[in-house]
């Protein structure tokens, strides 16, 4: 005979032994990991001693408020160009190629010690020399890919101009 | 396509058709078209929750290669919709696409949704553009789940599928605004969206299931992320239900997780239940059971198997019972159901089961629904037939008692007296033979008994039929007419043929009708006993039944005993054993002495209640199995925790003989095990040494034994792969059943005539009929679905219909309390008035949730004669009034309360009708953009 019954005794979890149970889960865990728990330990210790973990905990208890503020920052127009200014400077430097850049830098490079050494010695030619320079070849070749790198720059503006009508 | 700007989605392929997708000129209009697109489509993918990789919107840009949008983004003047618990809708990033839409109006068909573009700024609008919550949305999901993007989406995914979704709104806002301010493109978004969408794959994981709320099997992948369920996403590979669900199916998984799940097996210790440990709960079974067996002898223990359980779990449970317990007294809850179908079904074709797919469902000509409620309990079924009506000219008749929404929308609803639908039936037959419109060739060629059978209708004629069903000869004539002018019929039908005395009887004459008229063995033809849980098909076809062995090889044939004896190396029982209904008698006799029952209520789902329970306190010993403390359970001796369908492997059948695979989402919560598990540690403990260590070893086992399955096997039914019994060596699926023979060894159908069984009355001081049945938006009585608070919210209570003619006689408003007395029990539950239901005719919905208002309190223990299904729609009650005034069972939110706007798709061309549309071939011209040109000139 069985009667009917609801009443369901549950064994009721004992804190004291599911504390111990945790206890020496992680006291096994950190056993089985004593090398990089040390050295964490270690990183943390300094990082304490620095301050950093106070900031960091003042920053993630205030993360709401904080990024309200970092974003209020950011969301100013000073900020769009930066940001953008940043965007477009990357993609610029992503579409150089690197042997062209190289040539261009290594020129760069010749000229900057020239262009010191003429400072440093403070020599001033006159204008006749100067105009005898213009048979020198390597001032033609410089000043021949000077004129073709306006030319692209001349290229690329009537090209935007063109583009933003549309 | 041919020079021409046409839209893809719009326009069939045709062969030697000549398709451009990339030229300059097309590439424009794309750009153009999407660029309207996302004026109305904010992009901030990186934190919103449908950035999953499968985000329509986002994949789009991508693949187009926007870069920036032509036309600025502007917000819409409506706040988002949160008013629906379940899911929301958010109007500015709605792009208008009007797939939710066309979901609704014409794949669900429940004509909730339509685009208003009459309004300045056009929207989705529910009904008459009322919330959500309070509309006619049944909460299907449908329109979620074909939004593009979030638009609409399942709250449970809101700030929880994301990295940085949580992220509140007054930080979002400002970082969106930085975002769209700095715009570098969108290319350099869609990289850092997609890195984020990768990073999501490694915590939200995807599982494929198969729903276990119906018959019908729809299959999905459940979106976990640890053990939250993140939300339910339908996959356009799933065999039965393509992108289909019902409000259970997506939102009602809430149980799984419920805090009141057993975690550990409860002993009877007492006045009370005691958690105790495996070990002590399984060594006290077997002992008992070991110890019964020896005292009273195998057969005074009985074998209660789940409908709800895998077809491996039911093949282990019979092996349980047959090789270790030595009994054949198992048997599943299809005995509360459709075990009479099944029997109308072996008499006369020979295979009890759907004869086809639902694909021929949706593809016939005629389809006739007697008893059942589509719309509500196999709501994914039904709305393939709602489709077909309303777009493709199906034709539809449905005979009920109740106005339910298919009756709403038959092209011939009739309402014949209660229990009489055998006279109806065989009166149209008789009609049909007597006009010479039987299938004559094919009852030549394929039927026996033919002569036999057509003498016997005699007694059917039209007066006759109009006396006894009150339905008028012209009816049961234009019935005729109906089957005659099609080409192909289906008949479904369910629980209101089945549950009555003469179950078996009436499933028989339907299939008769079937048979005459030549609809067995063509696409879109044949008859469809409708299951009604997840696995009732399959727990029978694996043997958890008293007189067959799995595939229906029967007990009683030496031959079918001799292949298992050999398999298994044991002696088995020759007789066939105990139903459920003969184990209550049994306990109730004092012959059984014990039960043990695995995901089955029987203290709520048989009939007459008061004297199972009664019968229940009589047992020396009782195990139940489940996933609850079930009220069976609080009569126990055990209790094990189950673990459901979501923590563990297996196949199901559903009703179209289609076995598909579930897979393991979560492992058991606490200590609960797979119903596998427990029988084989009991079987173990009483000397069986199994060891089946996952259940695709167990449907091996299954498929060398039994005929119908020798080709089934895991590695076929990988992920969303299916096969349909019988099913060869080869693997060969068989979808549509007797297209060259029918069941028997001839190959020939019979005839059988049957007669008509007055139903139960319980006399004249009962003087209300009282029906009864499932509801939409629960599981059976509940006991799953009132665990998700979304679903309790919008349907809390269970209900009494009442018409409003018998209101009015007897003062009875929504929301008044009565007390139905019938001669077994009483029921104290609040009413509904409704012209649902007619004069004097109840009906009750099963979700009860106090004990009062559990209908099988009135029910009584009268049966099918042939199958012992109870005759649950056999009632008659007394009604009175308790009090007249109170809370209405159901709540304003009920969609039951909204109002429908039924149109065809979308209406796109309002859209296109309006002032400012332009079309995109008037903006972009060939050989380029027309804008450019112009500018250009200057």
């Amino acid at each position: 005979m069985a009667k009917a019954i609801r009443q369901i005794k549950k064994e009721v979890p004992n804190p004291v032994e599911e504390k111990a149970e945790a206890i020496s889960a992680i006291v096994d865990a950190l056993a089985e990991n004593r090398d990089a728990i040390v050295k964490t330990l270690n990183i943390v210790k300094q990082l304490n001693e620095i301050g950093i973990l106070d900031a960091v905990n003042a920053l993630l208890e205030k993360r709401t408020e904080v990024s309200v503020i970092a974003l209020q920052q950011v969301n100013q127009p000073a900020m769009y160009n930066t940001v953008k200014n940043a965007f477009n400077a990357f993609k610029f430097f992503g579409s150089l190629q690197p042997e062209k850049l190289q040539t261009i830098m290594s020129g760069v490079d010749r000229s900057l010690e020239r262009f010191t050494d003429a400072v440093e010695s403070g020599e001033e030619q006159s204008l006749w020399k100067l105009g005898r320079s213009m048979t020198n070849p390597e001032i033609r070749t410089s000043l021949t890919s000077m004129l073709q790198f306006l030319r692209g720059m001349g290229e690329a503006f009537s090209e935007d101009q063109q583009q933003q009508l549309h | 396509m041919n020079g021409e700007l046409v839209r893809a989605c719009a326009t069939k392929a045709q062969p030697g058709m000549k398709v451009d997708t990339k030229s300059q000129y097309v590439r424009d209009a794309q750009y153009e078209a999407f660029s309207r697109i996302l004026k109305n489509h904010e992009l901030y993918c990186t934190v919103c929750d449908n950035n999953n990789g499968n985000c329509v919107v986002h994949n789009t840009a991508e693949h187009l290669e926007i870069e920036h949008q032509k036309y600025e983004f502007r917000p819409k003047p409506y706040p988002p919709d949160q008013s629906h618990p379940m899911y929301r809708y958010e109007p500015d990033q709605c792009i208008l696409c009007g797939r939710c839409v066309e979901a609704c109006q014409d794949l669900q068909v429940n004509e909730t949704l339509t685009i208003d573009w009459n309004r300045e700024v056009p929207r989705v609008i529910w009904d008459n553009d009322v919330p959500i919550n309070e509309s006619s949305c049944v909460s299907c999901g449908h329109c979620v789940t074909v939004c593009p993007c979030n638009a609409l989406m399942e709250k449970s995914m809101l700030g929880e599928a994301g990295f940085l979704t949580a992220i509140p709104p007054k930080v979002l806002e400002p970082m969106i605004d930085i975002t769209k301010e700095i715009e570098p493109g969108y290319k350099q978004i869609f990289a850092i969206s997609e890195i984020e969408a990768s990073m999501r794959k490694t915590r939200i994981k995807r599982t494929k299931t198969v729903c276990t709320y119906c018959g019908v099997g729809c299959s999905f992948e459940v979106w976990t992320k640890d053990r939250k369920i993140l939300k339910i996403e339908p996959v356009a590979e799933a065999p039965v239900n393509g992108i289909s669900t019902c409000v259970k199916g997506k939102f009602g998984w809430d149980f799984v997780n419920s805090e009141e799940r057993l975690t550990k097996p409860l002993i009877r210790k007492g006045e009370e239940f005691v958690e105790s440990t495996w070990e002590e709960a399984l060594t006290l079974i077997a002992s008992k059971l070991k110890e019964m067996k020896e005292k009273y002898g195998p057969n005074a223990m009985g074998y209660i198997a789940s409908s709800k359980c895998s077809n491996e779990e039911n093949f282990l449970f019979q092996k349980f019972v047959r090789a270790i317990m030595g009994t054949n007294n198992v048997d599943n809850c299809s005995r509360y159901c459709q075990s009479p179908a099944t029997a109308g079904l072996l008499r006369t074709v020979g295979i009890g089961g759907d004869s086809g797919t639902i694909e021929d469902i949706q593809s016939s000509d005629l389809i006739v629904v007697i008893g059942a409620n589509p719309a509500e309990s196999h709501p994914v079924l039904s709305t393939r037939i709602k489709r077909a009506h309303k777009l493709h000219g199906q034709k539809l008749i449905v005979a009920d008692l109740r106005k339910h929404e298919l009756a709403e929308r038959a092209n011939l609803q009739i309402h014949p007296k209660p229990g009489s639908d055998l006279i109806w039936l065989s009166a149209v037959t008789k009609y049909i033979v007597d006009q010479g419109w039987e299938d004559k060739e094919f009852l030549n060629k394929r039927v026996a008994g033919v002569e036999e059978y057509i003498q016997k209708l005699d007694k059917f004629t039209l007066e006759y039929a109009e006396e006894t069903t009150g339905l008028s000869k012209d009816t049961i004539i234009q019935i005729a007419n109906m089957i005659h002018d099609a080409k192909s019929v289906c008949m479904l039908w369910a629980m209101g043929v089945t549950q009555h005395k003469g179950g078996t009887d009436t499933s028989t004459a339907i299939s008769n009708l079937l048979l005459i008229t030549g609809n067995y063995g063509r696409p879109g033809t044949g008859a469809y006993p409708l299951r009604g849980h997840n696995n009732v098909q399959g727990a029978c076809d694996f043997g958890t039944m008293p007189a067959w062995m799995p595939g229906y090889e029967p007990v009683q044939d030496p031959k079918v005993r001799e292949k298992y004896e050999n398999a298994w190396g044991v002696k088995l029982p020759e007789e066939p054993g105990l139903d459920n209904h003969q184990m209550v008698e049994g306990i109730d006799k004092g012959k059984l002495k014990g039960l043990y029952l695995f995901g089955e209520d029987m203290a709520i789902v048989d009939s007459n209640i008061n004297h199972v329970e009664s019968a229940f306190e009589k047992l020396e010993f009782f195990v139940v199995q489940d996933v609850f403390f079930s009220k069976t359970a609080r009569f126990a001796d055990v209790v094990l925790p189950a673990a459901p369908s979501l923590e563990k492997d297996g196949t199901f059948t559903n009703t179209e003989r289609r076995i598909q695979r579930f897979y393991k989402v979560f492992e058991p919560m606490g200590d609960a095990k797979p119903d596998w598990e427990i029988f084989q540690e009991i079987a173990n403990r009483l000397g069986a040494n199994w060891n089946y260590k996952h259940p695709s070893e167990i449907m091996a086992e299954a498929a060398s034994l039994a005929t119908i399955f020798a080709g089934v096997s895991y590695d076929r039914l990988e992920q969303w792969n299916t096969q349909l019994w019988p099913v060869a060596k080869d693997g060969t699926s068989t979808p549509l059943l007797f297209t060259d023979r029918f069941g028997f060894p001839d190959g020939k159908a019979r005839l059988v005539p049957v007669d008509w069984t007055q139903p139960f009355r319980p006399g004249e001081d009962y003087d209300i009929h009282l029906n009864n049945g499932r509801l939409l938006e629960h599981f059976h009585e509940g006991n799953l679905t009132y665990r998700s608070k979304a679903i309790a919210s919008k349907t809390p209570n269970p209900w009494l219909e009442v018409s409003p003619e018998l209101a009015e006689e007897r003062n009875i408003k929504d929301g008044s309390l009565v007390r139905l007395t019938s001669p077994y029990g009483v029921v104290e539950v609040r009413a509904l008035v409704t012209d649902r239901v007619e004069g004097k005719e109840l009906y009750l919905t099963m979700n009860n949730r106090e004990d009062i208002e559990a209908v099988n309190l009135l029910t009584s223990s009268y049966h099918d004669d042939i199958t012992h299904t109870p005759n649950y729609k056999e009632m008659d009650v007394r009604l009175e009034i308790l009090e007249e005034e109170g809370e209405p069972p159901l709540p304003d939110t009920n969609h039951r309360f909204g109002n429908r706007i039924p149109q065809i798709s979308v209406r796109v061309e309002d859209k296109w009708k309006r002032q400012d549309y332009t079309p995109i071939s008037e903006i972009v011209e060939q050989g380029g953009a027309k804008y450019g040109e112009g500018n250009q000139a200057n």
